[in-house]
């Protein structure tokens, strides 16, 4: 039998699709790769998925998971064909637990729902990706997703306490567990942004967090994108760690102003939106450092958030700043690389610089408090002069970062776009000691097999031993 | 007990074991090369202050740490600092906190070493508020069974690119390599601290993210920090008593401690559980109590009991003949070969970890 034979026993037919239609839309994510999948299944348990796993390996064909298909860096693309299998129908939050500040979740719950449905409780998963009313949190688990809070509140993998993962050779094991520190190797923890190349992962066991008791939300407007940049160093450096730190530069204000209508100041170079949680009586005060910290480095407004709803439409404009630029141009290239904040002044500069070297339209709305920028460049892919400029320049921001002490990736991830970039960052040795843990999932290499790491980064094969800068003959 | 002596020479557990103490990297990775091909088990050794966590491994040689010690790079206003493993924690943190920053790693330290607190992946009584160590890390550089230097994550505080290294060699117990060097994410000290004594656990929401809610055989103490107004407020809600700063309770003494974590609801049935009289130190909200216990105490029922939570006892001090980890966990083929891809010829602490991996 085939593996669509396999498949359709497995699944019955309702569940196994090669329709046309379906399988252009599984080919490609939210960037600019496409693929080409050769069926897409619909399983329902982690029983099912371990089945898929198991004909796919029984016939050497890959396997590609995918959530909601909102990455950039092409995680989801089947880019050599194969099965990709949707977590979409494991959308069951299987249960809330308020006294652990827990939730058992399917990897197919979209990551707002998660939150709106513990609201009740006072309870949220703090990751919060621009993309959260419609990604999922298998997603979120696959990439490590971050999102403006993770300034305070770390990134995905910070709030994932256990994954039920379907291995390679179709074992279903749960790593991690409620209780702290599981005894021996912490493996859920690389299981956890590891892009679906270590095994598929049926159930997330999630912490929540308690709803801040108060709020504080600043509009902040600079002259100067430097004086921007350095407000948020300054602020960290006054012992301020806000819940989030956001810039925005000019261009990409326009822009959300012209849709959003959020009152934005459209004649500043640069905004901050800055955010402080915690008790009443600190907020004010931490809110109060942001503004004096503001003002000595030239702010030339500073708004604070009067009301719930304003400080909602101040998010709006935040959130929905990739749908403005859809007035700009048909398409847009969204970067994400990273630097230490103290190099965020002169990166920036270097990233428009290498912009207007290769005449693109660029605009920038980032998290600055991270040091994590997303350059994002509009332009119009049927233009293939356009569209090869737009990657030479994305390939150049890159390395201005990481040669200023940043990395390829602050929450996006690697996929097929940053792969061939990844010697960037790690030796040789470096990459193949990743390229063994991987193999030590999955030898065989079913998962997501072409992504993360770039073709022969287990350059130490064939029984020869390792010999890093001559250190034994 | 063990003496902290980072030259290891009276450690308890290795007392003729010989103990060479590398003075680089690249030194330390011509040894573990060798000991690779010799097939020679080797001990790892900060400041021997939790040896006795896990398996005792049987080892002919100890590799100390104590000559990759200092520094390496601190960057105040990134949060970040690079710091060589041999360096005992509570000297990162006193320069550290020079400079009105932390990296909230285990208040109580005595000599451990920053190498020896990540690798067995013990945390703050701050974690309630910070997080566990594992979150703390965003670098590590590691040298492997055989020899290689290996270095995963960045020196920034947000980074998916690649898998996380950092966070697997968290606790790892040195069965992936021998930890030279981590870069931390730290966090300002707040301006103002106490410490409020209270008569019970409060309920959870009184405030919001206290340091730690920690209870001892005395009683029960909540550990607050932020601007002054903010725990004035905070432990006014609180009631009790306040004194100024931080106090934590006195380290465990004891034949054998033992921890016991389990789900943070399931943590007062676990202190009800404890052996009568015993001195205890419960972490509320964390869901882990440590607990002093003579050497005969049997703790088959407690451990019974917390895996059946879905938790642990696991031995953290002392000398017991009892098992140091209880059952291992469902994913041990896996971490065989995990172990395998970092330290092909299984020379470094084997044996130290669950299932005597």
């Amino acid at each position: 039998m085939g593996h669509l034979d396999d498949l359709q026993a497995l699944l019955g037919p309702d569940r196994v699709t090669v329709d046309r239609f379906a399988l252009h839309l599984y080919s490609k994510d939210a960037g600019a790769s496409v693929g080409a999948a050769d069926v897409v299944v619909f399983p329902d348990t982690a029983a099912e998925v371990a089945g898929v796993v198991r004909i796919a390996a029984q016939h050497g064909i890959p396997i590609v998971p995918r959530g909601a298909g909102t990455g950039l860096a092409a995680g989801a693309v089947p880019d050599t064909g194969g099965i990709v299998v949707s977590t979409k129908r494991m959308d069951q939050i299987h249960e809330v637990d308020p006294d652990n500040q827990t939730a058992w979740v399917g990897p197919g719950v979209i990551n707002l729902d998660l939150s709106v449905a513990t609201s009740r409780y006072g309870l949220h998963f703090a990751p919060d990706p621009s993309s959260q009313a419609v990604c999922t949190i298998g997603g979120n688990v696959a990439n490590n997703s971050g999102g403006p809070h993770c300034l305070a509140e770390g990134s995905t993998v910070a709030h994932i306490l256990a994954v039920e993962t379907v291995l390679a050779d179709g074992q279903v094991i749960t790593f991690g567990s409620a209780a702290p520190d599981p005894i021996g190797l912490d493996l859920r923890g690389v299981i956890v942004g590891s892009e679906g190349t270590l095994g598929i992962v049926t159930k997330a066991l999630v912490r929540l967090m308690p709803n801040p008791p108060a709020v504080r939300t600043m509009l902040l407007a600079f002259p100067t994108v430097d004086a921007a940049a350095a407000t948020v160093s300054d602020v960290i450096a006054a012992g301020v760690v806000p819940a989030a730190l956001e810039m925005m530069d000019q261009r990409m204000a326009i822009a959300v102003e012209n849709w959003l209508h959020a009152g934005l100041p459209t004649d500043a170079a640069a905004l901050l939106l800055a955010e402080v949680v915690g008790e009443e009586a600190a907020v004010d005060s931490e809110a109060a450092v942001i503004q004096r910290v503001g003002e000595e480095c030239g702010a030339s407004s500073i708004r604070l958030a009067a009301t719930e709803e304003e400080r909602a439409v101040l998010w709006k404009g935040r959130k929905s700043a990739f749908g403005a630029v859809a007035q700009a141009a048909p398409d847009y290239y969204l970067h994400d690389t990273v630097v230490p904040r103290t190099r965020l002044v002169e990166t920036l500069a270097e990233i428009y610089a290498i912009a207007d070297r290769y005449d693109l339209v660029m605009m920038n709305v980032f998290h600055a408090g991270d040091g994590n920028l997303h350059p994002l460049i509009a332009f119009d892919a049927s233009d293939p002069d356009e569209a090869s400029r737009v990657h030479r320049a994305a390939e150049e921001m890159v390395k201005a970062c990481v040669t200023r002490g940043g990395v390829l990736s602050g929450e996006h991830g690697i996929g097929l776009e940053k792969r061939d970039l990844m010697p960037l960052m790690f030796s040789a040795v470096d990459l193949d000691a990743q390229a063994r843990l991987r193999e030590s999932f999955d030898p065989a290499g079913v998962f997501n097999p072409t992504k993360v790491l770039p073709l022969g980064s287990r350059c130490f094969d064939l029984g020869s031993r390792p010999v890093p800068d001559g250190a034994w003959v | 007990m063990t003496r902290n002596d980072a030259t290891g020479q009276e450690a308890t557990l290795a007392p003729d074991v010989p103990v060479t103490t590398p003075s680089n990297v690249d030194e330390l990775a011509e040894i573990l090369a060798a000991a690779s091909r010799e097939e020679t088990p080797l001990g790892i050794w900060g400041s021997g202050s939790h040896r006795q966590i896990g398996h005792l491994p049987s080892v002919q040689r100890v590799v100390s740490t104590a000559g990759l010690t200092g520094i390496v790079d601190w960057q105040p206003d990134d949060l970040t600092v690079v710091v060589r493993a041999g360096t005992p924690v509570a000297e990162l943190e006193a320069e550290l906190a020079a400079g009105g920053q932390s990296a909230v790693l285990p208040e109580q330290s005595g000599a451990a070493t920053v190498g020896g607190v990540v690798a067995t992946g013990i945390s703050a009584l701050a974690r309630l508020r910070y997080g566990p160590t594992r979150d703390r890390m965003l670098q590590v550089q590691a040298v492997t069974g055989d020899g290689r230097i290996v270095q995963g994550g960045g020196r920034v505080v947000k980074n998916v690119s690649g898998y996380d290294l950092p966070r697997l060699y968290t606790g790892s117990l040195g069965s992936l390599g021998v930890i030279t060097e981590v870069c931390f994410k730290l966090w300002p000290v707040p301006p103002a601290a106490c410490t409020v004594e209270v008569d019970d656990v409060p309920p959870a929401g009184l405030v919001y993210r206290p340091r730690a809610v920690l209870q001892t055989q005395d009683g029960v103490r909540v550990l607050l920090s932020g601007t002054r107004a903010e725990i004035d407020d905070q432990a006014s809600r609180l009631g009790g008593t306040v004194v100024e700063g931080l106090q934590y309770p006195e380290p465990l003494e004891g034949e054998v401690v033992w921890s016991v974590r389990v789900p943070p609801k399931r943590l007062a049935e676990a202190v009800d559980r404890l052996p009568h009289g015993s001195a205890f130190v419960a972490q509320h909200g964390v869901g882990e109590v440590s607990f002093a216990a003579p050497g005969s105490f049997d703790i088959m029922d407690l451990r019974t009991w917390a895996e059946s939570e879905g938790g642990s006892v696991v031995k953290m001090a002392g000398e017991s003949s009892q098992d140091p980890w209880g059952s291992p966990p469902p994913d041990l083929d896996l971490q065989r070969r995990v172990i395998a891809a970092f330290d092909p010829c299984r020379i470094l602490e084997p044996g130290r970890l669950p299932g005597g991996l």
